[in-house]
């Protein structure tokens, strides 16, 4: 792309505002987490003894492990079902039809965060719920049942997915209607069938969104915190406290007085998200900077 | 595991060959912490956090003294092991304002909240012996009942009311089954068994509230927390006293006399409130779990002295909660404040009419002269709150975490899922001792 | 769709068949919660329990679940509404002033270190936010910003973001030869951006507005860590401290109070009212929005 590009000094009088907040909200707090987790609260360099001790908390392993699992879960389920939906609605539907599904998909997500958990005690108590039928078929009888550690994960996902869900499907059905239909039509004319046409045209063609889905579901999966934070006061504790990463970083900054440690626990979240997004960015070809 | 242990050996050789400064926090300075207290004036605002029960109590005192300001705010009160309070001051101590002048709180917050958070904190709670209640107050309250407030010969709050486990029981269902009130904790499960046999159904207690361990665990002689020295903890949940607990209730659950659920469950009262025969809990059961949320009718409701164990000559009982009014040390009124905390402690007034047994021993004279209270229970309760409040065993000590943490996160998801509490000793007891050394204890030998 | 030849009919009505099914069982998945959290307010906390999920139980209930939500603690739900609104309005005027200027420059100006910007706003974008929550803490506090508003309304208005989606919009369709044309006219720079570049910018700075403020109505961490007191609570960090104090999910704590189900749900719709105005009429913009987040002209 050429394009003939001015301003010189007017540049940086354009971005100085955004500069001031990207620096003192984004560059210096990283550097500060660095600066945390290198050292002890008495200043001094402790190399990587905050992290082998965070490492070697009772709780490091279990929570990591509960974000792990929740995280499978979540992205199995929201790239199976998000896409596979996008192209349900994008083919052969009435087109009313198909923009009152979309839009019923899409309101839960006005409820986003607390709200959404608080909906969700309701619907997961079987004296209340409207599922409590299901909820009983399953073999749930009361709220503890539900919540018993190892459906945790899965809890997680059910709300997450009821709020997350249907914008992403608005969003990849988005991304179907940018396809030429010239596109489909060639596909049509090879005798490709429905299936086989999202198989191996329409989905490689949202590849890019795909993936871009897949590193926010991701980087916003291992933030997990208000879920089980208030999960955990609405069950009268019988969650652990601990039991995200986040929540153990807020634990250890808050109730012990450790930001040492909980940056060290920040930090390890930072590089895995990081990480993982680097990954995504490399193989779909996201984020081609020209600069 | 494998892999994270050698990670974790890996990073520590590294760590070892840098030569680089312990990760450890700074230990929290002990003795008796300076105590400056901010410049005063006698009419500022005093903010106060309550619990929503004891709301009526302070709102009643802002109508009797309607001269004085106050700022009233209703958070959890500490309930069930939330750490909500501590979590809000550490963030008062690094911003330097914000605390509140007089909290509603657990006994577990005084263990924190008597010492600085950090370098440069002052403890949160002022002592309020230093001037601030006089002896003869403090000489008043039931004896023992503010131990839970003593560090280093200080008084750092005032007990609201202390928790004693007594046995409470249905008069009119036992008259109507031809039961006898146990005495012994054979006794009671011989009557479990009979019940579950004759009445199934019918509840002899229930496991599920974040503090049973208390009531039942606590009243065997457990030792699951036991301060050996001020950071010295015994955990021996293999110990006898543990056990015949653990056995014994295992039995009753099995048999349904004793309930998996939670008294103070969503849904326990209208589902099963009228059919629980017996409950073994604290002495706060009587108006706040029968009259208030069970809404058993008045006249039916007795308690007992508390259950004995067969060939074991010690009686003695545990504690539920009971908890605490502190006054911060950096209220700016603390005149208002201590007149406020006392008032709410001491006076006949707000004691003789409060839901919970006042630790304050005058005021829990007219608490049970109180005609509301001695008409709602089906006998006089005196004789076994009084025997009650001078059994309950000091094993079981105040620690710097909360005893119900471990108990609601492990314990009781184990028993939802079926597991009997005597598998899950071993869980409870690593989970106590995790939780016991990130605070700072060690851990003795059992 | 022309008829499918590869596969047979009864195959077909079965695959039919199953779709449907699939997007009605989604359909009850996410709708009925909304449905019966709309209802909730109508009933008795017993109603709730006893009537069908989806009855009516009638106003005078809803009146009820009203009287006592606004008379917690007198009325804080409505100090909470205006914290939100302060906040979120707070930082969309900064991210706008912020985030406009400066996607604009990154796509039409030329300076040194542009490509570095444009990098690192990118990195940041798809970091997780959270986990720099903690250290933030202890930056507001060490400028003593702890428990003011600017500790909330500062960092919301760091969007980077909106940044990218400004550059993006303004890389892709504001042809770089019409700014060429008004500065060979004599504009200046901020004449050329005021009186050009603004005027064209207006669809996506109604993007950069919906995702802030919705981002920011919701987020709970934050000031959940930054702010002390409960009358500076905005309404998420509301909800939280109602849900403790509520005598269905904490018994012990909240008895006496006359907080129970009814008036939690009229609370979480109270709290989200504003969001789901915003949302009914925007889900041609979130679509735009997060195609433009993935793409790159």
């Amino acid at each position: 792309m050429t394009r003939s590009l001015r301003g010189g000094q007017a540049g940086y009088f354009f971005v100085a505002g955004y500069v001031v907040l990207l620096v003192a909200f984004g560059i210096v707090p990283t550097a500060y987490a660095f600066y945390l987790a290198f050292t002890n609260d008495r200043g001094q360099f402790t190399g990587l003894n905050q992290f082998v001790k965070v490492i070697g908390d009772y709780r490091f392993a279990p929570a990591f492990a509960h974000v792990a699992v929740y995280l499978v879960l979540w992205l199995v389920l929201l790239l199976i079902l998000t896409v596979g939906i996008a192209v349900v609605l994008r083919g052969r539907m009435r087109p009313g039809l198909s923009a009152t599904l979309r839009f019923l998909y899409y309101v839960p997500g006005a409820l986003a965060g607390v709200a959404s958990v608080l909906v969700w005690l309701f619907m997961l108590d079987p004296s209340v719920s409207p599922a409590s039928g299901l909820l009983r078929a399953l073999g749930f009888d009361t709220f503890s049942q539900v919540i018993a550690p190892e459906n945790l994960p899965l809890v997680f996902v059910l709300i997450a997915f009821w709020t997350g869900a249907g914008g992403w499907i608005v969003v990849m059905y988005g991304a179907l209607n940018n396809i030429p239909d010239e596109i489909l039509e060639a596909a049509r004319i090879d005798g490709a069938g429905p299936w086989k046409s999202a198989l191996f045209v329409q989905i490689p063609m949202i590849s890019r969104w795909i993936a871009y889905m897949a590193i926010l579901a991701f980087a916003g999966g291992t933030q997990l915190f208000v879920e089980p934070q208030m999960l955990q006061t609405a069950s009268l504790g019988r969650l652990d406290p601990a039991w995200s990463p986040n929540q153990l970083a807020y634990v250890l900054a808050f109730r012990y007085g450790d930001f040492n440690g909980a940056a060290a626990v920040s930090l390890i979240l930072l590089v895995l998200g990081l990480l993982c997004a680097g990954l995504l960015v490399r193989r779909s070809g996201l984020f081609k900077v020209d600069a | 595991m494998k892999q994270r242990l050698i990670l974790t050996a890996t990073l520590a050789a590294l760590a070892a060959l840098a030569g680089c400064a312990s990760a450890d926090s700074t230990a929290a300075p002990t003795g008796p912490a300076s105590f400056t207290p901010a410049p005063q004036n006698d009419a500022a605002t005093v903010t106060v956090w309550t619990d929503s029960t004891r709301l009526a109590s302070v709102q009643a005192y802002q109508k009797s003294h309607p001269d004085k300001k106050l700022n009233i705010v209703t958070y959890d009160g500490s309930a069930d092991g939330s750490t909500y309070l501590q979590t809000k001051v550490q963030l008062f101590d690094r911003t330097g304002s914000g605390w509140p002048d007089v909290v509603f709180a657990s006994p577990t917050d005084v263990t924190w909240a008597s010492a600085p958070t950090g370098p440069n904190a002052q403890a949160f709670a002022a002592p309020l012996n230093q001037g601030l209640v006089p002896q003869p107050t403090l000489d008043n309250f039931a004896k023992g009942s503010l131990s839970p407030c003593e560090f280093n010969g200080q008084v750092y709050c005032l007990r609201n009311d202390i928790a004693q486990v007594v046995a409470w029981y249905n008069a009119k269902l036992f008259k109507d089954f031809g039961y006898a009130v146990p005495k012994t904790w054979q006794e009671y499960q011989a009557l479990g068994a009979k019940v579950a046999k004759e009445h199934p159904g019918y509840l002899l207690g229930a496991v599920g509230d974040t503090n049973s361990h208390e009531s039942y665990f606590w009243s065997s002689q457990c030792p699951a927390f036991s301060l050996t020295g001020p950071t010295t903890l015994r955990t021996d949940l293999q110990d006898p006293n543990c056990t015949r607990m653990a056995t014994l209730l295992d039995s009753m659950i099995a048999n349904g006399s004793v309930s998996k659920e939670a008294f103070f469950g969503q849904n326990f009262a209208q589902a099963r409130g009228s059919k629980v025969l017996m409950a073994i809990g604290p002495s706060w059961h009587g108006q706040y779990l029968f009259n208030a949320a069970f809404k058993t009718p008045a006249g039916q409701i007795g308690a007992a002295t508390p259950l004995a164990w067969d060939g074991d000559p010690t009686v003695a009982t545990g504690n539920v909660g009971g908890a605490v009014w502190m006054v911060s040390s950096h209220s700016a009124n603390l005149k208002t404040s201590t007149d406020l905390v006392s008032w709410l402690t001491t006076s006949d007034e707000n004691q003789a009419g409060a839901p919970t047994y006042p630790a304050y021993a005058p005021a829990a004279k007219a608490w049970l002269a109180n005609p509301k209270n001695s008409q709602y229970f089906a006998s006089d309760v005196s004789p076994a709150f009084q025997a009650a409040a001078s059994a309950v065993w000091p094993g079981w000590s105040n620690t710097r975490f909360s005893d119900a943490t471990a108990w609601s996160s492990v314990v009781l998801p184990a028993v939802t899922a079926g597991k009997t509490l005597t598998a899950t000793l071993p869980a409870w007891q690593t989970a106590i001792e995790n939780e016991a050394k990130a605070a700072g204890y060690t851990i003795a030998a059992r | 769709m022309t008829t499918n030849l590869s596969s047979t009919r009864p195959a077909r009505a079965l695959g039919i068949g199953v779709v449907a099914l699939l997007l009605a069982l989604l359909v009850v998945f996410f709708a009925l919660p909304v449905a019966w959290l709309l209802l909730a307010p109508t009933k008795t906390a017993s109603e709730l329990v006893s009537a069908g999920p989806f009855s009516f139980g009638g106003f005078g209930n809803l009146a009820t679940a009203w009287r006592n939500l606004t008379s917690f603690e007198d009325g804080v739900i409505f100090v909470w509404l205006k914290n939100s609104a302060i906040y979120s309005a707070g930082s969309l005027v900064l991210t706008l002033a912020t985030s406009v200027p400066a996607g604009y420059a990154l796509a039409l100006t030329k300076f040194r270190g542009r490509g570095l910007l444009l990098s690192v706003t990118l990195l940041v974008m798809i970091m997780p936010s959270a986990t720099l929550v903690l250290p933030l803490f202890l930056e507001l506090n060490k400028l003593g910003l702890i428990g003011t508003v600017w500790s909330v309304v500062l960092p919301f208005s760091f969007f980077p973001f909106g940044v990218y989606l400004v550059y993006i919009y303004f890389a892709t369709s504001l042809p770089a030869e019409m700014l060429e044309a008004a500065r060979i006219d004599g504009a200046g720079e901020w004449r050329t951006f005021t009186a050009i570049a603004l005027p064209l910018a207006r669809p996506v700075v109604a993007l950069v507005a919906f995702f802030s403020f919705v981002g920011n109505w919701n987020n709970f961490f934050l000031p959940y860590l930054v702010l002390p007191s409960s009358q500076q609570f905005p309404i998420q960090v509301g909800l939280n401290q109602l849900l403790s104090t509520t005598p269905s999910f904490n018994p012990v704590a909240g008895a006496g109070l006359n907080i129970t189900s009814p008036e939690l749900a009229l609370s979480i719709i109270i709290a989200v009212l504003p969001v789901l105005v915003v949302f009914l009429f925007s889900q041609r913009a979130l679509v735009s929005g997060m195609l433009a987040g993935a793409t790159k002209g």
